[in-house]
């Protein structure tokens, strides 16, 4: 079959995920909540069944047929991740539940456990409360403050401020790649090279960047890499650390029990060692095994051509929505950013947005996304946000700025 | 769009006290205060309360008052309970947290006097926003049975539902 130019990558993609399908109050779903989890198509789904059909079994423990299997493809699934962000070594992959834990992994570890009293650790105002709060306990156990990198006029990383932040006490910068409520790209390289200068180490929140674009963790030159993989196609219950090799061999484990050891005596133990040195007890396998179902997914469209696709679905859904007079879109309105849009729409509360938009079968974020002190820095108690994933399309951004207008028109009887 | 539905829920009424509120403030006296928040969504809402005594000794609600942030719902469901509530003995007030919980269940209904809270009826058809109706009557709840001496409690709804 030939596929005309003018095919979209959507066009070609959508039929791989079943539950694009589907109605929701008698309307097609348009799903774009895809900062929040990612719809699954059906090689991750396949993956799930095939393992639980076939060769269900643990890992690491038997040296029968089906664990050997499942051993091959749980570690087989280690790899190709390791390849989609350039590790140089698949063992720096460690397997966590998702994000959150594997920042809590490196707090518990390394933090709690190299830092002082005095010691800095540098965030900003646009962390998720999954970056923040692993620190703050951090913080309140050692003794180490807390500083905050603010963000430019255009609501971007003040590159500026966090120099003027940066000491010879800065021991960590933990920040995230791509923020989950303003979309913009933070500059990581830059941020990595002025910490390594100051010999503190950082740590990337790429839970929004490792979905939508290729990513390499030698050339962003960080130290830690977090994502999780439900919002990258995955199932739930899957996410990783990439950390440097040598780095992650210095930290002590974090959890303990089964796998992660060594030789195990009465009163002590040796451990094993990375990447099974933090994968204490039987792992989410299944989950595992389809997180690299769900990277080799990506990487036949290839991460270029999903960033391009939704490079130009950001573009337009931005022109739409600025269109709208009641519309305040927040985060950079243009540049390297995100395909996902932040707003509220005058006087209609995002709940009652979204709730509205959900009887046209849209689905999108209403709340604080887990960035409370950014909604407070913005000045807003809660923001709607639509965030799109390759498989959306030009004309569900049609349909859905028509629904926002009949939502306004709905409200604005009540505010005339 | 489904407009039925929405009407349904959105009912001209709920609109009407969410655009005009009338009991937005701080009581005189504040002899209850209590904060409640919607960790999911961040929603936050701080009523004051004015107690009484009617003539049967019975203390009473002199005046409830609205301060906070939140959707249409949640506001004027505040309103709305707060019209409805004043004058009443704080025991039938307590006892109507329970009856407004039953009829987000779809269990009950407000008899004539207090008929005007029925329109809150339609939230029961959408399951994720019963707790923005229920906020305030759980922050009610907790004013009402907080001690005295206390000031400045906070109620989370996070359990709700």
């Amino acid at each position: 079959m030939t596929i005309a130019p003018s095919c979209s990558l959507a066009d070609l993609c959508r039929a791989d995920f079943p539950i694009l399908a589907r109605q929701v109050h008698d309307r097609p779903l348009i799903y774009f909540d895809n900062a929040a989890t990612s719809q699954k198509p059906l090689a991750v789904l396949n993956t799930l069944e095939d393992y639980y059909r076939r060769y269900n079994a643990n890992v690491h423990r038997g040296v029968h047929t089906l664990s050997a299997e499942a051993t091959t493809a749980y570690e087989g699934a280690r790899e190709k991740v390791a390849r989609f962000v350039n590790a140089t070594h698949s063992e720096e992959i460690i397997y966590t539940r998702n994000a959150s834990e594997a920042i809590n992994l490196v707090a518990y570890s390394w933090g709690m456990n190299t830092l002082r009293e005095g010691d800095e650790i540098i965030l900003t105002v646009m962390e998720h409360h999954s970056n923040l709060i692993p620190w703050q306990f951090v913080a309140q156990k050692t003794g180490a403050r807390l500083k905050f990198v603010e963000l430019t006029p255009e609501q971007t990383f003040d590159l500026n401020h966090y120099e003027s932040l940066l000491s010879d006490r800065t021991r960590l910068v933990a920040v995230a790649h791509v923020s989950n409520t303003l979309g913009c790209l933070n500059p990581i390289p830059e941020i990595v090279r002025l910490a390594h200068a100051k010999g503190a180490w950082v740590l990337v929140d790429a839970c929004q960047s490792v979905p939508h674009l290729p990513i390499d963790v030698q050339q962003l030159g960080c130290d830690w890499l977090v994502a999780s993989g439900h919002k990258m196609c995955a199932p739930t219950g899957i996410g990783f650390l990439w950390g440097r090799g040598e780095l992650l061999r210095q930290m002590p484990p974090f959890l303990g029990g089964g796998e992660m050891i060594a030789d195990v005596f009465l009163d002590h133990a040796t451990y094993a060692d990375i990447p099974h040195k933090f994968e204490a007890g039987t792992p989410a396998i299944a989950e595992a095994i389809a997180l690299g179902a769900a990277v080799d997914y990506l990487s036949q469209w290839g991460m270029e051509r999903i960033h391009a696709y939704e490079q130009e679905l950001t573009a337009y859904l931005f022109e739409r929505l600025q269109a709208l007079p009641e519309v305040t879109v927040y985060g950079p309105k243009s540049g390297d950013r995100a395909a996902l849009a932040s707003f509220t729409v005058g006087e209609v509360h995002p709940h009652d947005l979204s709730t509205i938009l959900d009887q046209s079968g849209i689905a999108i974020r209403a709340g604080h996304h887990c960035t409370q002190p950014l909604h407070r820095h913005l000045g807003v108690q809660s923001t709607a946000r639509a965030s799109l994933y390759f498989y959306n399309t030009r004309a569900e951004i049609d349909q859905f700025i028509a629904a926002l207008g009949e939502a306004i028109a709905f409200f604005s009887d009540v505010f005339a | 769009m489904s407009l039925d539905n929405l009407r349904t829920l959105y009912q001209q009424v709920i609109l009407e006290h969410y655009k005009k509120p009338r009991h937005r403030g701080r009581t005189q006296p504040v002899d209850r205060q209590q904060r409640g928040h919607n960790p999911s969504c961040g929603d936050t809402i701080d009523l004051t309360v004015a107690l009484g005594t009617n003539e049967q000794g019975e203390t009473i609600i002199q005046d409830i008052q609205f301060e906070g942030e939140g959707c249409a719902i949640a506001m004027a469901s505040a309103d709305l309970m707060a019209d409805a509530l004043r004058g009443q003995p704080v025991s039938r007030a307590l006892q109507m947290v329970e009856q407004f919980q039953a009829m987000m269940k779809g269990q009950f209904e407000f008899p004539r006097e207090f008929r005007k809270l029925n329109v809150m009826q339609g939230v029961a058809q959408f399951p994720v926003r019963i707790k923005c109706a229920t906020l305030t009557w759980h922050t009610l709840r907790a004013a009402l049975q907080q001690d005295p001496t206390s000031v400045n409690g906070f109620v989370s709804n996070e359990e709700e539902e």
